[in-house]
């Protein structure tokens, strides 16, 4: 006779190995390939030249004004983008949760962005909304009378249209998920506030803010991951254009490695991004931990 | 009051009108001629046609290849994700798995990776073993997003069971194999149907991997969009209707899952994210 724990852990690694094997096989692999790459000389435009290269291509990196612009710009992308989602959405949601009427409604068009492919939003926005002449953005602004603006063809409009896109496409997550904490909260005790005469904007900064904090911080973490990786809507819209204005690392890393084909210094690039990206969600899930 | 009630009932209309407003542009550009397309100012009141639709279905550049590419690439990715998925989420959620607390936080982080990260190493791996542009090469790449997400939204489900339930038939002697097959699959069969709609619809809308690693083979749907796109012009309403073709399955699942959809979208941050 077999101890039964024994045999119950036998049979969860029995159950859980396969998965495990299969995801160190198809992820941890691919990036410890990834690193091997990065010190690589690889170009398939010249592939005389493949050979081992050290550190090479991560000291380009310090030279490389263009991976100097697309790293600050994956900055800025990711930090308007969260933020905005983050604040309209929180602010949608209070809002609605005055609106007693039509909640259903709301949320089928929230769902219409989320479950649309960011290269279909990108190439929506692209033609429909901000295409310079028949674009509805372009009547919009002629009918206001403030002129017609090559929304995707200008640099600095350029990068805006796309943190539009984002921020359109994700605000509805962040609006369904504080929506969802709203209502969770016990009423009683804005009832109990109420009572204390406490005003609208101390209830929401003493009582509301503090108890969504924790749906908030998730909503920061997803949301960062999610611009992150950003690529597909980006890619349709602008193609990191125009010049380089929206092209953030995983834009730079992608043409680097398939229209520039120098695939080593491209997983350089993406290493960076790798980096920056696991410090950052780890970061921040230690920080919800620690509290 | 009233008028507070009027402001506030507008401002959510209002935004009702946006968020849905590039997917209903897009039906009605979808409807539209391509000269209709590029009137000025945009017309809503237009002759409406079907033709942009029999063009893009039957046509020269049918989109119907692509339809056929992304279903199997997608069915494909989510058998293989759940059949994989469903014994370890069970492993994890119900059952003494040695080094559980690593064991969630590995498949958590696996799910954080940016996929531009992945699809250079695989663009030399598969290029190597003569798998680009092949179905099996794309399933691979796919289980990189799909097997995580899928685990930890099976969790989340399978914590729910009571956990009365399994005992009563381990009690029986019923077997550990029997009781997940018998008691636990049946319980989570809603939470089951809810992964597989997820993991079918992020793996249709998937761009990076499939536009790098597929081919004229396999090219799915959202590859697909760009053959209304060329340097000399653009097929808008072409495009618009393919769009909104390659679209309907996603958005009518999307639709289905709807209750759901707040729960698939946070799954891992709550979980492996500790201590709520």
């Amino acid at each position: 006779m077999t101890n039964p724990r024994k045999g119950e852990r036998r049979f969860a690694l029995a159950l859980f190995l396969p998965a495990l094997l299969l995801l160190v096989a198809t992820t941890t692999l691919p990036l410890v390939y990834l690193l091997w790459t990065s010190v690589q000389r690889i170009d398939l435009s010249m592939p005389w030249l493949t050979g081992f290269a050290g550190l090479a291509n991560y000291a380009q990196l310090g030279g490389d004004a263009r991976f100097w612009s697309s790293l600050g710009l994956t900055f800025i992308y990711t930090a308007t983008t969260v933020v905005l989602q983050v604040v309209v959405g929180l602010a949608l949601a209070l809002l609605v949760m005055q609106v007693r009427v039509g909640q259903g409604l709301l949320r089928i068009a929230a769902i219409l962005p989320i479950v649309l492919a960011p290269v279909v939003a990108g190439l929506f926005w692209r033609s429909l909304v901000l295409a310079p002449d028949f674009g509805v953005m372009d009547f919009l602004t002629r009918a206001l009378g403030l002129g017609s603006y090559n929304w995707l063809g200008d640099p600095q409009l350029a990068l805006l249209s796309v943190i539009a896109i984002h921020t359109w496409q994700w605000t509805p997550f962040a609006f369904l998920v504080l929506l969802a904490s709203l209502a969770a909260l016990p009423p009683d005790i804005y009832e109990a506030a109420r009572l204390d005469r406490a005003g609208p904007w101390q209830r929401f900064w003493h009582i509301t803010l503090p108890m969504l904090r924790p749906a908030i911080v998730i909503v920061v973490i997803l949301r960062m991951v999610t611009a992150l990786s950003a690529f597909a809507a980006i890619f349709a819209a602008t193609g990191g254009g125009p010049g380089t204005a929206t092209e953030i690392l995983n834009l730079y890393a992608y043409r680097l490695s398939f229209t520039e084909l120098n695939l080593g210094y491209g997983a350089a690039v993406a290493t960076v991004l790798l980096v920056i990206t696991l410090t950052v969600s780890f970061g921040l899930f230690a920080l919800r931990r620690g509290r | 009051m009233k008028l507070r009630n009027a402001v506030l009932l507008v401002a959510a209309v209002l935004m009702m009108f946006v968020w849905a407003f590039p997917v209903v542009w897009g039906l009605l550009t979808s409807l539209k001629t391509e000269r209709d397309v590029l009137a000025y100012p945009p017309s809503v009141v237009f002759e409406p046609t079907l033709g942009n639709y029999a063009d893009i279905l039957f046509g020269a550049t049918s989109i119907l290849p692509n339809l056929v590419s992304s279903v199997i690439v997608s069915g494909l990715t989510t058998a293989v994700t759940m059949l994989f998925a469903i014994p370890a989420a069970y492993a994890l959620s119900r059952l003494e798995l040695p080094f559980k607390r690593g064991a969630g936080f590995y498949v958590l982080a696996t799910q954080m990776l940016p996929p531009v990260g992945l699809v250079i190493p695989y663009f030399l791996i598969l290029r190597g073993m003569g798998w680009t542009d092949t179905y099996q090469g794309l399933v691979l790449v796919y289980l990189t997003f799909a097997l995580p997400f899928a685990i930890w939204l099976l969790v989340s489900y399978f914590e729910e069971i009571p956990r009365e339930m399994e005992e009563a038939a381990l009690l029986d002697r019923a077997g550990r194999l029997r009781a997940l097959w018998y008691v636990i699959l049946p319980q989570a069969k809603g939470g089951i149907a809810v992964t597989v709609i997820f993991v079918f619809l992020n793996s249709w809308n998937e761009f990076l991997f499939a536009v790098v690693l597929g081919g004229n083979t396999v090219r799915t749907v959202t590859v697909a969009m760009f053959n209304f796109i060329s340097l000399e012009q653009t097929q808008w309403a072409r495009l618009a209707a393919a769009a909104m073709a390659g679209m309907a399955p996603v958005i009518v699942l999307g639709l289905i899952a709807q209750k759901h959809i707040v729960k698939g979208l946070t799954v891992g941050a709550v979980k492996g994210g500790g201590r709520r």
